[in-house]
């Protein structure tokens, strides 16, 4: 059943659902010298195996891919945050409430977004400089553009990956943490798209990380704005070819889930 | 309390052989558990093709070993911090708290379990290298790498046996985590030699385990014959000993602690 409640205030609603969690799940001081630290740690960690590897002209291509990755893992967590409600019990409730329960979802993990563009950033602007990235406050202010655009477009593509998870929700961990190492794998943060065969080059296209990491590239490479923002855009279209798949999939979700029974099951 | 005619050692290694067979069982019927193995082909491709780009054939025995290495390591960092949890909100802690075998000896004989079937990460990166980049990776120091292995997987299971005691004193162990992943990996050397990190860091990475089990390793698979290896066994094995020494030290206090507050089923 869906009524004609707008759905900006569903998902008002819900992201303030999420911003709660996100509360309890830090305190400002355990997401500082925790979360942040951990996550910085990786870009480290993958950009000086660049430089061990492939000397210190692999090394930028591997910082900027994984800096602006950090974002990207987070929004991926929507898919393990959008089966705690199976596993809390109250999909049950959500799928009867008259809100559509799609808009619900695209609220309820919101929570991930702030932070994962926090992290990217901090990557990005603090640690850009001893990787031989710099930035200027407009290219920064760009790069800030670019990070909320990668967060919110992954975030679509692990919407749609939720509501497939949603009925088994065992597997919410091991389908977000196989999400997002394949796109570091294959969407041009680890080694460029070109060396993968034309098969998983065509699913990297289909990530909107793929397109926002060459924005991304083409800035600090000093590429203006027609080189940067047909990319950003690109990037945006494919994340929200992803939301209407994962709209018309959670809706679907609950329309079955009415019919035969199944909404609080799961495997 | 002893039962009658078993000494005390037999009753305990009986008791700890079937800690382990549990711990075997649960982690086979847990997806959960288990996803840091789905994970570990993604990172041998990451691994394996950056190193490809690199074009040095030398540094794939690295690029084989760290997905390995981490998942080890991810394996028992989340065990360590569920273990004791789980059987506290399954009512099972009060009952093995009160049977007449340690705690210590049933949890440290469990995250055997664990590091044993997290080897199997080695076996997936090898077929990876194999299977997808037509890479061959030979054991040419076949005995160095078997007693590697076994004093890795020692000396891991001492530090994940003080974790899993420490863990249960935190408010939240997902924190911690989440939070002990890449800082473990970049200080220990795990993808690249120590030698890559600032000076000031390296002696503080000479007491992560990890350091001498990933040069020990990589140097089994090379040519030259492995350079010192009793005493970086012994290094190995003296790293897992105090793990297991803090891990009983702290297992002491904190259960004299909750008995005499009768707090032992509290989170």
């Amino acid at each position: 059943m869906r009524t004609g409640t707008p759905a900006w205030r569903i998902v008002r609603c819900s992201a303030a659902n999420a911003a709660a969690d996100l509360r309890a799940t830090y305190t400002w001081r355990t997401w500082l010298f925790g979360w942040l630290l951990r996550m910085l740690c990786q870009v480290v960690f993958f950009t000086l195996a660049g430089r061990t590897f492939s000397g210190a002209g692999h090394q930028r291509f591997l910082f900027l891919g994984n800096a602006l990755t950090l974002c990207a893992i987070e929004s991926m967590m929507v898919v393990a945050s959008s089966a705690w409600e199976r596993r809390a019990g109250t999909l049950p409730l959500l799928v009867a409430a008259p809100a559509d329960v799609s808009w619900i979802f695209v609220g309820r993990s919101l929570q991930w977004l702030p932070s994962g563009c926090a992290t990217s950033l901090a990557a990005l602007l603090g640690l850009g400089p001893f990787f031989g990235v710099d930035w200027s406050p407009a290219t920064a202010a760009v790069a800030a553009v670019l990070v909320a655009a990668s967060a919110v477009g992954t975030y679509c593509f692990g919407l749609l990956l939720a509501a497939l998870v949603l009925g088994a929700s065992s597997w919410r961990n091991v389908a977000s943490n196989v999400a997002y190492l394949g796109m570091m794998a294959v969407c041009g943060v680890e080694v460029p798209v070109g060396f993968w065969p034309l098969p998983v080059r065509v699913l990297a296209w289909s990530m909107p990380l793929t397109h926002e990491l060459d924005a991304l590239r083409a800035l600090v490479d000093g590429g203006g704005a027609a080189s940067v923002a047909p990319q950003a855009l690109l990037g945006l279209a494919v994340g929200a070819a992803w939301l209407a798949g994962a709209v018309a999939l959670l809706r679907a979700m609950a329309d079955r889930g009415r019919r035969d029974g199944s909404i609080a099951f799961a495997i | 309390m002893r039962p009658p005619g078993a000494p005390r050692a037999v009753r305990d290694a009986r008791a700890a052989a079937a800690a382990f067979r549990v711990q075997l069982l649960l982690v086979r019927r847990s997806v959960g558990d288990l996803r840091v193995l789905f994970t570990v082909p993604l990172y041998a491709l990451i691994f394996l093709a950056i190193a490809a780009v690199s074009g040095d054939r030398s540094l794939t025995a690295y690029a084989v070993l760290a997905p390995g290495l981490i998942a080890l390591w991810s394996m028992m960092l989340f065990a360590a911090g569920d273990l004791i949890t789980q059987d506290r909100s399954a009512g099972r802690l009060e009952a093995v708290v009160a049977a007449p075998v340690p705690l210590f000896t049933v949890v440290a004989a469990r995250l055997a379990a664990v590091a044993a079937v997290s080897l199997i990460s080695l076996a997936e990166a090898w077929a990876v290298a194999r299977w997808v980049f037509g890479l061959r990776v030979p054991l040419v120091h076949p005995m160095a790498f078997g007693v590697g292995l076994l004093a890795t997987a020692f000396a891991m299971t001492g530090t994940a046996t003080a974790m899993a005691c420490a863990f249960v004193l935190s408010r939240s162990a997902r924190i911690f985590q989440n939070s002990l992943s890449y800082p473990v990996y970049l200080l220990g050397g795990v993808l690249m030699p120590v030698s890559a990190l600032p000076g000031w860091l390296r002696p503080a990475s000479r007491l992560v385990f990890l350091t001498w089990s990933g040069g020990l390793l990589r140097d089994s698979l090379a040519t030259p014959a492995v350079a010192d290896l009793p005493g970086r066994l012994l290094a190995l094995t003296a790293l897992g000993l105090a793990g297991f020494a803090a891990g009983g030290w702290l297992m002491r206090r904190i259960l004299t602690r909750v008995r005499a507050a009768g707090t032992l089923g509290l989170a």
